[in-house]
Parts: C-alpha cells; structure tokens; sequence
C-alpha cells in the first residue's frame, strides 16, 4: 500500500529559472501538502494537467526525489528514513524513464533483475511470464534501439514487473501505444490488481481512467483538488463527460 | 553489485562505435601512423634536397679559380650549376629575387692574386634561408676549399700544422643513450598518454552520466535498490579503464612500430628505445597512470553529472584538455625536474616522475611522494563526483 501524508516539495530555482518565469523566489512549490493513499488490489489514478506536479509526485513515491516534508510509506516502509528498502517493493515507469539503446531487451531485463537480487530460476519464470503477456518473444533479443515505440514501451514495462513488486508507479503507461499494445498493457494492469497489489497510475486518457480506476485523485499546480472513488467521481459528473468534469475541478 | 553495474557499463561502451574509436582504434594506429609518416616524409625530403641540382649565380666567370675549384668538388657533395654574370651585378640581384637561380655568389675580383699575396679573399654567398638544405649544403663545399687552402699556406711558408694546434680537446658524454633519451624524449612518453588517457576518459564519463540523464535512463536506475556510491563506483571504473585502455592501446601502437614494423631508421635509436620499453618500467608507468586516470575520471564525473546534456559535457569537457596538457608539456622543457616541489604539481609529476624513470635515475622517495599526491587528488576528485551525484537536482532533468 501507499500512503502519502502531507507531502510538500520545494525546488531551488536557478537565475535562469528566476529570468524564465518572472519571479523573484529563490524557491518554488511544486506539491504541496498533499495526503492520499492506495489500497492493496486497487487502482489508483493520478489526474493533472501538464505541470500540475504529477512527475515529482511520482518520484519522490519512487524515491528517487525527497519530500521538502511530510511522510510516504511504501507497504509499511518509511520510504523517506528506508529509500532502498522502499525501492525493493516498487515498480516505477514514467513517461520520461528511457532504456539502454545498445542492449537488447534480453540483457536489460536481466540486469534490472539482477540489480534486484531474483534469483535465476525466479527470473526464468517471471520472464516467461511478462514476455508471452506483453507478446515480447519476438524481440526478446533485438537491441532496444532497433525497436519501435510499442516495443520499447513493452521492455519497460517488463522491467518495471520483473521483481515482481508489490507496488506499481506507471506514469502515462499507454502513452504513445498502437490500441492492440495499449489493451496489453490494461489487461497486465487488471491482473496486478487482482494479484491483491496496489497499482498507481497516472494517465491523460480519461477513457482508460474509467476502465481501471478504483480511486482517483486530481492534482493542480501541486494542490490536491479532489480525492475519491471512481464511483463518487461519476456520481458528481451531472451529465458531464469524464474529461468535462476533470476540467470543471481544475478550474474551480 | 559494483561489478554488475560496471559488467554492463562496459558492455555498453565497447558496443559504442564512437568511444571505441577514441578507446582503441586511434591510439593503436596514431604511432604507426604517424611514425611512418615521419620517417617517409623527412627521408624523401633529404633524398630530394641531396640530388636538387643547385643553380648558382656567379658575379665572374666559370674559368675563375674559386669557380673551378668548387667544380672540382665531387657531385656525391651536392650536385651544381654555375651561371656566370660576369659583373652584371643588377642582374645577378634581379634573378635571385625571381627565383631563376638558387643561389647567388660574390666575390673579390682579384681573388686569385688576393690567395697568392697569402691576403684574406671576401666570398659572399646569398641564400634564402627558408630553403632548407640549401646552407649546409655550402657551408661543406666552403670548408673543403678553405682546408685545400689553409694546407697550401702552411705548405709556403713552411708550418707544421700540428704546431698551430696546441689543444686537443675532446668532450666527452657521460650520459647514457638511455639518460640522454629519457632528457630528451622522455617527457613525451607520458605526455601522450596523459593526452589518450583523457581522451580515453572523457567519452564514457560523458556517455555514463549526462548521456543516460539524457536518454532518461538514469531514473530507470535509481529506482533500483542500489546504494548511489555503488552505482558511481561501477560507472567510474568504466570510465578509469577506458583511460587506461587508450594509453595502453597507445603504448602497444608504439611498440609495435618500433620492434615490428621497424619504422625507426636509426638501429641504435630502436635499440635504446626497445631497452626502454621494458615489463619493470611499463608496471612502473602504469602504476603512476592509474591514480591519474582515477584523477580525469574524478573530474569529469561531477561536470558530466552537472549538465543536462551530452553536448553541454563536451563542451566544458573539451577544453579542460588544454588544461590537464598544459603541465604534462611544462615537463617537456629541460631543466625542470622532479623534486620536492614539483613531486607535488599534479600532472606535471607523473611527466618528471616518468622522464626519470625512462632515464634510469629515479628518488624513489620522489616517485613515492608523486604516488601519494595522485592518490590524494584522485581521492578528492572521486570525493567532489559522489557528492555531485548524490544531488537529485544534477540527477534528474
């Protein structure tokens, strides 16, 4: 499970920075005080529009960034005090997060296992498993900078799940995805969640949110602006689209 | 899980065309290459300069005596050509500077009865010194004429030349081949490799760090429950191999060229050379680089961890290299040696410590001292890369 308590990130701006954006702050806020969590066999949706603070979010619940404040556990795991630890039990993709071009997909899933300690008959299962889901036999051994956006997308998520994490952190998993590939990667998602794990997810796809979300969130300029289920969600959409009511709660 | 991490780094980097470029093919080739050239160049230019036919304008007549004693000169001297201008000096002058001769040459007009009165006859040779070859070459024909000459006089007035020497000095060189080598040449063995070592560094420490910020993939990694020195640590060793790699690639290049390809005319010149490229003296050498290289690495790393990109690491990368060469070629001038103090110069030892090494007249305490300055520096520039890396503002776009 995840749970996220007050956390605020603060970065340093740089003179190029302050000239950028007008301003004379040497420091700018870009989440702040935001609390939620993500239940075991759930799907929890991020929601914001570009720049809302979705990325530093999901990074600092990756750890790869620190919270300025507050707390985030990682299934019971201070993953502010215990970052490693933490790391042990998530599975982060992000939209920005790129793979080893000279390598193929072969030896890049098995060097992300191995940086993950599983051990070699573990691998060889997990491996069959991810690569006839994500129907990556084919180019298991091609190198990832031969290969086309679905494919790499695909390598990714593999090895994002090759540890078998009990957390799953995929920021804009479908992006840029054919709708064959794309339905892959939903029905992987259907089954994490069905394995009891917590999936969080965050997606510009309003159909996709509505097909898997248990619970959502809507973040603007790092504010929290709403939290609930995706039942609530609907309930309070008065005859709106999906995306209609998204923006309805950015604006307000 | 360091040796993972640099496993992969360095299968990585070897399957990058343009870092083995850097790493292993052009230090291999650079001193075959440029030897061969050297060598082919400069001989076929003194063959050419010794068989040019030398034009020379005469402000006499060929059947002057100064002329026909030049004639009587063998050709295996130089080859020439006399012009005579018979006292037309304007044209003489006019035809040097058009270039239709070579040379141009003046002398006294009563030059023979200037000899027989045991007087002193001017000769004036004109040259443009630009032509290489063209002074040496009568300054030979001169002394053979003047040594024809002094002989005759002693011969008239009845001298024992022996008796107008009343010295024979010889010089004698205590130095050995190898320590006149190690003097002369010695600094330029490990300014080359100080030179490939950074070469060698600078690509995979672009590529290890702002590269994969770049391709974005250095997140993927920190996801990892791997402790960042580790991952540092298994990086840098890439980087400090790939030095090492263009300097050994550079040595063996060398050595090649010297013992196989025999591409160094002089036979005595290969010989000291081949005494000098001994296993000791390699194991010595690379001991020195080592440090040094761990030095490159370490700061490269903190710039390459630093920017945003791979062009933006270049570019500040690139002309540190006139930086680190700029004491490897102060201990290319003679005169400055290793001691106390320049035993502490980063750079600028491993030159001294290397050029005495070479010439076979190594402090050990100096070379210690050296070795712990290195040390020292490699040390805190591995220091300055882990804090720079542990930053999450340098590690993530």
């Amino acid at each position: 499970m995840i749970k996220v308590e007050n956390v605020s990130k603060e970065f340093r701006l740089s003179k190029e920075q302050r000239k950028e954006h007008p301003t004379n702050d040497k420091y700018t806020l870009a989440v702040n005080n935001l609390s939620f969590s993500c239940n075991p066999g759930e799907v929890f949706s991020l929601l914001g529009p570009n720049g809302a603070g979705k990325t530093t979010t999901l990074r600092m619940l990756s750890t790869i960034l620190q919270p300025s404040s507050g707390k985030i556990e990682i299934c019971g795991v201070d993953a502010v005090k215990y970052p490693r630890e933490a790391r042990r039990k998530i599975g982060f993709l992000t939209g920005s997060t790129g793979l080893y071009a000279r390598l193929s997909a072969n030896e890049v899933i098995d060097y992300f296992a191995s940086l993950y300690n599983v051990p070699n008959n573990v691998l060889k299962e997990r491996k069959a498993y991810l690569y006839d889901l994500l129907n990556m036999n084919e180019f298991a051994s091609k190198k990832i900078g031969k290969m086309s956006t679905g494919m790499k997308q695909k390598v990714s998520i593999c090895r994002t799940m090759i540890h078998d994490p009990e957390v799953l952190i995929l920021d804009e998993p479908t992006s840029g995805l054919d709708v064959i590939t794309a339905e892959g990667i939903i029905q992987l998602i259907r089954d994490y969640k069905s394995q009891n794990k917590t999936v969080l997810f965050s997606s510009h796809i309003m159909g996709e949110v509505d097909l898997l979300s248990d619970r959502l969130a809507i973040i603007h300029n790092g504010t929290l602006k709403h939290q609930g289920t995706m039942a609530e969600f609907r309930a309070d959409m008065e005859g709106q689209s999906l995306t209609g009511a998204f923006i309805n709660i950015v604006q307000s | 899980m360091i040796f993972k991490i640099f496993r992969k780094e360095l299968k990585e980097t070897i399957r990058d065309r343009k870092t083995l470029l850097i790493m292993v093919a052009i230090p291999l080739l650079i001193f075959p290459i440029l030897i061969n050239v050297v060598v082919n160049v400069s001989s076929s230019f003194s063959e050419s300069a010794g068989e040019k036919v030398l034009k020379i304008g005469i402000i006499g007549d060929t059947n002057d005596i100064l002329i026909q004693q030049l004639n009587s000169i063998p050709a295996s001297f130089g080859p020439k050509d006399f012009i005579a201008y018979n006292g037309d000096s304007l044209k003489l002058f006019k035809d040097q500077k058009e270039e239709t001769i070579d040379l141009a040459l003046w002398y006294d007009s009563g030059f023979q009865d200037i000899l027989d009165g045991l007087g002193t006859a001017n000769i004036l040779w004109s040259v443009d010194e630009t032509n290489i070859g063209y002074s040496e070459r009568i300054k030979g024909y001169m002394n053979i004429l003047e040594a024809e000459e002094r002989l005759k006089r002693y011969d008239a007035l009845g001298i024992d030349e022996q008796k107008l020497q009343p010295y024979k000095i010889t010089y004698q060189n205590t130095a050995s081949d190898q320590q006149m080598l190690g003097e002369l040449a010695g600094g330029i063995l490990p300014y080359i490799f100080i030179a490939f070592g950074f070469l060698g560094c600078m690509y995979p420490a672009i590529d290890l760090f702002s590269g994969e910020k770049e391709r974005g993939t250095i997140e993927t990694l920190l996801t990892t429950p791997v402790k960042r020195w580790k991952i540092l640590i298994g990086k840098m060793l890439v980087v400090v191999l790939s030095g090492l790699m263009a300097s050994c690639c550079a040595l063996i290049g060398l050595f090649v060229s010297i013992e196989f390809l025999d591409l160094i005319p002089d036979p005595n010149l290969t010989a000291v050379v081949s005494k000098i490229l001994t296993i000791p003296i390699i194991i010595k050498l690379f001991a020195l680089l080592l440090p040094l290289t761990v030095f490159f690495a370490g700061i490269m790393i903190p710039i390459s961890v630093y920017t945003k990109s791979f062009k933006e690491a270049q570019s500040i990368i690139t002309p540190l290299n006139i930086v680190v060469v700029l004491p490897a070629m102060l201990g290319l001038f003679p005169g400055i040696e290793l001691n106390y103090i320049t035993a502490c110069v980063p750079i600028l030892n491993i030159v001294l410590t290397t050029k005495s090494l070479i010439a076979g007249n190594i402090d050990y305490i100096l070379l210690s001292l050296s070795f712990i300055v290195m040390i020292a520096v490699a040390a805190v520039a591995v220091f300055v890369s882990f804090r720079q890396f542990g930053k999450e503002s340098n590690i993530v776009n």
